[in-house]
């Protein structure tokens, strides 16, 4: 009896907590959406958002109806969309190559993403055709490829692997520079880099359409994977003996993450720490079995890149703070506070 | 141009009449430049110029002959210096290295900017010269109140004017003992000026808000806009306008957010050859201004209040002046400055 | 017979770590693999629950040759201790030992009453069950071995492999977890350095000396001093144990 009675208990709990999630990211895109670089009022915000979604007729500067749906709108989910992916991709890895910290760039999928966009960008590679998302995706792709194939003639070990990551990361960042050295152009060579910090700022709709639903066929191939994750935890072998196909989902899950992370790096740049910190603060609120700890680091992502965007905007006056710089402004002692805790129930 | 030709005939016809005794050169000659004490024991025979605004400068002063380099370059040189210019070694278009430069065996070299030969100069130290016995001159105008710490365009405290392009021409005829030829550029460019003013000077100009847009990461991004203190400031301030933004970092990165809610009444467009960023592309950031669905609702983009300007008239140099004549002219065709 | 090899070799790279092993383990008994290091004992048991792939030969358990399982007939029938498994992840002994029960679910359908049940049945068999809540990095070494084992009894094997599952363990575990195992009913295969504790719990012996199999029966018929001096490079007196009719190995220091 108690058992049936504990059972429906906790589904109750569980729907409290999804219910109390959505909320949450819910709130955090009003936010969004009512705070950013000049002060619009929350009723001329509301009434924006009412014009465009259910069709009412208010009276506003087309200027500002403009800036909260086609800027801030689009920009709220792209960031929840990205920060979700980010963090699902920390949490996988973490999992399957067992090192605590594992990130969505571990194998390298920016670098070969900066060198992509360096490319488009300098040496006017696919002119016309291509654009420097385009570029960025490609070389994502290519150095991912690149060190998968690495990884599995030396073995497919969880250390090899991210050791080849390594490797990719550093070829890749070296052809960058040589590129961006040698190009003929008198100008510092500090925009390249953008792609190390991150920004929000050129995303309109179509992106939105492009960024989501690779955050949820990555997130539905994940938790469809949630036992294979949990059973990694002791190793390879240990999973083999529990009846996963190793190299099946290592290959899967790999290439999901790959996926959903050039993605969000080929349209918003490099943004560092949310997958490598977000999955840490989920582990520690829900625990580390993945039927739980996914759907949190999603959640957490999301709203924390949210949250991280919205700083980015109003910090400095008429100026956009990178969004990596911000991520780790915020990020570092909120993961100093999970450490500190942590060490102390353990 | 042919009218500035013939006021150095005339001012050297005067010259070779007058004893040339006020007006020239003690040396040794002590110049205190950017924080650092150069003694010339004699006009400098060759010199290294690394900076197109720099070697610019020199062409005007019609140093052509004792340049044995240039490098940086940003675009092409101004077309009544190209004979000459295609007479002189260009060491790079970028960045020369040390060793080319000082290979050249010049007595002076001529940085446009502190982060070319500064402190963390990507070509040397001014004491790497000094030991080589090579004297360094850096244009004023980037070291006056401007913080050159970080590795972007810095920031600067108080608002650049052509009075430092001045300094800079009267501190280098001094140099090289020229003082008239000095004279006479400055009083030509402070004609130009003048003349521009005068064209706008009706009512409507003043507090006219207007943003100086040189190009985007992204097309879709923010843009980098001139900031308070920049030389397109000086523009705006010259003519009675006034900037978007009151930030002092040379080159911010600003949200369209915050451009759009100022509707700023003329846009100033950036035009260069480089093709780093799409966005360098005049027609680029036209067709994005007409597209986008917040900025195509901008007064100026709706009246087509654009005004197409070299790049290299926005970076502090003598074309500064070419940018305040290009603006005013601007203006005037909008019919704003009744 | 339960598991069956037949000529079975492996290698790794260039060298022969596997060669030509040929047993049998009856249904319900245990077997003890002896041998020095590098031996091939671990190797042998990685190829019996197909973690590595044989060179030649083949494996049965049951009627059924191994490569011809699914994987997951594989896991819900044959289980596996590994020497030393660490993770960092903050875990509970009852969230490991769940996770023998990975091959009896599906993919997405949540753990049940059986499951359950078949969990705590494992943690109370190695002793574990008052400790099920507490940190798996909080655990003693030997505590830790403890849940492994109990993990893989919640697989529910027909067949149980351990790789040296006593090596961190105090003396009184030794003896409790190798009369566990023996009191099992599970065919076991299990690879052990303590010859005195394999003639003591294990109903045969095989002796591995560089990949070969150099004796198989018996512990009595087995641990010969021979036999001990020839493979592990010692001199020892074998009598039979008043105490438990068992073979005991004393050891001769020159």
């Amino acid at each position: 009896m108690s058992g049936a009675v504990l059972k429906q208990q906790q589904w109750w709990a569980h729907a409290a907590l999804v219910i109390a999630a959505f909320s949450l990211l819910a709130l955090m895109i009003g936010l969004a959406v009512s705070i950013g670089e000049i002060s619009i009022p929350l009723a001329t915000t509301a009434k924006a958002v009412s014009n465009r979604l259910f069709g009412s007729v208010f009276e506003l500067s087309r200027i500002h109806q403009g800036i909260i749906w086609d800027y801030r709108l689009s920009r709220a989910l792209v960031a929840a969309s990205a920060g979700a992916s980010l963090a699902l991709s920390g949490a996988v890895l973490q999992a399957l190559l067992r090192n605590p910290l594992a990130e969505p760039y571990v194998l390298g999928v920016s670098a070969g993403a900066s060198t992509g966009a360096v490319c488009v960008m300098l040496l006017g590679f696919g002119y016309g055709v291509l654009s420097l998302s385009g570029g960025a995706f490609i070389g994502a792709v290519v150095a991912f490829l690149l060190v998968a194939f690495l990884a599995a003639g030396a073995g497919g070990s969880s250390e090899r692997i991210i050791l080849c990551g390594v490797a990719g990361s550093q070829l890749f960042n070296a052809v960058t520079s040589y590129i961006v050295t040698t190009s003929a152009n008198a100008e510092q060579a500090r925009g390249v880099m953008f792609w190390l910090l991150g920004s929000l700022s050129g995303v309109r709709w179509p992106d939105v359409y492009l960024v989501v639903p690779v955050t949820m066929f990555g997130f539905a191939v994940s938790l469809f994977h949630v036992r294979s994750l949990d059973a990694f935890v002791f190793g390879t072998d240990a999973a083999a003996s529990l009846g996963i196909a190793v190299r099946r989902v290592q290959v899967v899950l790999l290439g999901t993450t790959a996926l959903m992370t050039a993605t969000v790096v080929s349209m918003v740049g490099a943004i560092g720490f949310v997958g490598l910190v977000i999955p840490h603060a989920a582990r520690f609120l829900v625990g580390a079995r993945h039927d739980r700890l996914l759907p949190a680091t999603m959640f957490g992502g999301g709203i924390f890149l949210i949250g991280a965007d919205i700083i980015s905007r109003i910090i400095i006056p008429q100026q956009v703070l990178p969004i990596g710089v911000v991520t780790a402004l915020f990020g570092t002692p909120a993961f100093a506070v999970i450490l500190y805790r942590a060490r102390r129930t353990a | 141009m042919r009218k500035f030709l013939a006021a150095i005939a005339l001012a050297f016809g005067f010259a070779g009449l007058t004893a040339p005794s006020l007006a020239a050169t003690q040396y040794p000659l002590i110049i205190n430049n950017c924080g650092r004490e150069v003694v010339f024991d004699k006009a400098p025979a060759k010199i290294v110029s690394i900076g197109q605004g720099m070697s610019e400068v020199l062409f005007s002063l019609g140093l052509a002959d004792r340049i044995a380099g240039t490098a940086v370059w940003v675009g092409p040189v101004l077309p009544q210096y190209a004979e000459v210019n295609a007479r002189i070694k260009r060491l790079a278009d970028n960045d020369p290295s040390f060793e080319f430069v000082v290979g050249r065996e010049p007595d002076l070299v001529a940085a446009e900017f502190e982060w070319h030969v500064g402190q963390q100069g990507s070509v040397g130290k001014r004491e790497q010269f000094a030991e080589l016995g090579i004297n360094t001159y850096i244009a004023p105008a980037d070291c006056v109140a401007k913080i050159n710490a970080d590795s972007g365009d810095g920031v600067r405290k108080e608002l650049f004017t052509m009075d430092l392009i001045y300094r800079e021409i009267a501190e280098l005829a001094e140099i090289f003992d020229i003082k008239e030829r000095g004279d006479a550029l400055i009083a030509e460019l402070r004609q130009r000026e003048a003349r521009a003013v005068a064209s706008v000077a009706g009512a409507a100009a003043k507090n006219l808000l207007v943003v100086f847009w040189f190009s985007s990461k992204e097309v879709n991004g923010d843009a980098f806009i001139a900031g308070k203190n920049t030389a397109p400031a000086y523009i705006l301030k010259t003519l009675g306008a006034q900037n978007v933004v009151a930030t002092e970092e040379e080159w911010p990165l600003v949200g369209w957010e915050t451009i759009a809610e100022a509707n700023p009444a003329v846009i100033v467009i950036a035009t260069m050859d480089r093709r780093r960023y799409a966005a360098d592309d005049p027609a680029v950031k036209l067709d994005f201004l007409a597209k986008d669905p917040v900025t195509s609702q901008l007064d100026a983009v709706r009246n087509k209040r654009f005004v197409m300007m070299d790049a290299q008239s926005m970076n502090p140099t003598i074309r500064t002046i070419d940018g305040i004549e290009i603006l005013a002219k601007g203006i005037n065709s909008f019919g704003l400055a009744q | 017979m339960s598991i069956r090899l037949e000529d079975v070799s492996f290698a790794a790279g260039n060298s022969l770590i596997v060669n030509g092993v040929s047993l049998t383990v009856q249904t319900g008994k245990v077997l003890g693999l002896l041998g020095p290091n590098g031996s091939g004992k671990s190797s042998l048991l990685r190829l019996i629950c197909r973690l590595r792939k044989v060179r030649s030969g083949i494996i049965r358990l049951g009627e059924s040759d191994v490569t011809t399982l699914a994987r997951s007939d594989l896991a819900r029938r044959i289980a596996f201790v590994e020497q030393q498994a660490t993770t960092e992840t903050q875990l509970t002994a009852r969230d490991v030992v769940r996770l023998g029960r990975t091959p009896h679910r599906g993919v997405l359908s949540p753990l049940g009453v059986k499951d359950d049940a078949a969990v705590d049945e494992a943690l109370s068999r190695v002793g574990m069950e008052g400790r099920a809540t507490q940190l798996w990095q909080t655990l003693s070494g030997g505590e830790r071995q403890r849940v492994h084992i109990a993990r893989a009894l919640a697989q529910s094997p027909a067949e149980l492999l351990l790789d040296e599952p006593t090596n961190h363990l105090d003396i009184q575990h030794q003896l409790e977890i190798l009369g566990l195992i023996s009191r099992l009913g599970v065919t076991c295969v299990i690879a052990l350095h303590d010859l005195n504790l394999a003639a003591m719990f294990c109903d045969q012996l095989a002796v591995l000396q560089q990949g070969s199999v150099v004796a198989i029966g018996t512990p009595q018929h087995v641990l010969t001093r021979d036999l001990i001096g020839d493979v592990f490079g010692v001199q020892a007196h074998v009598e039979t144990s008043p105490i438990h009719g068992r073979c005991n190995i004393q050891y001769i220091i020159a």
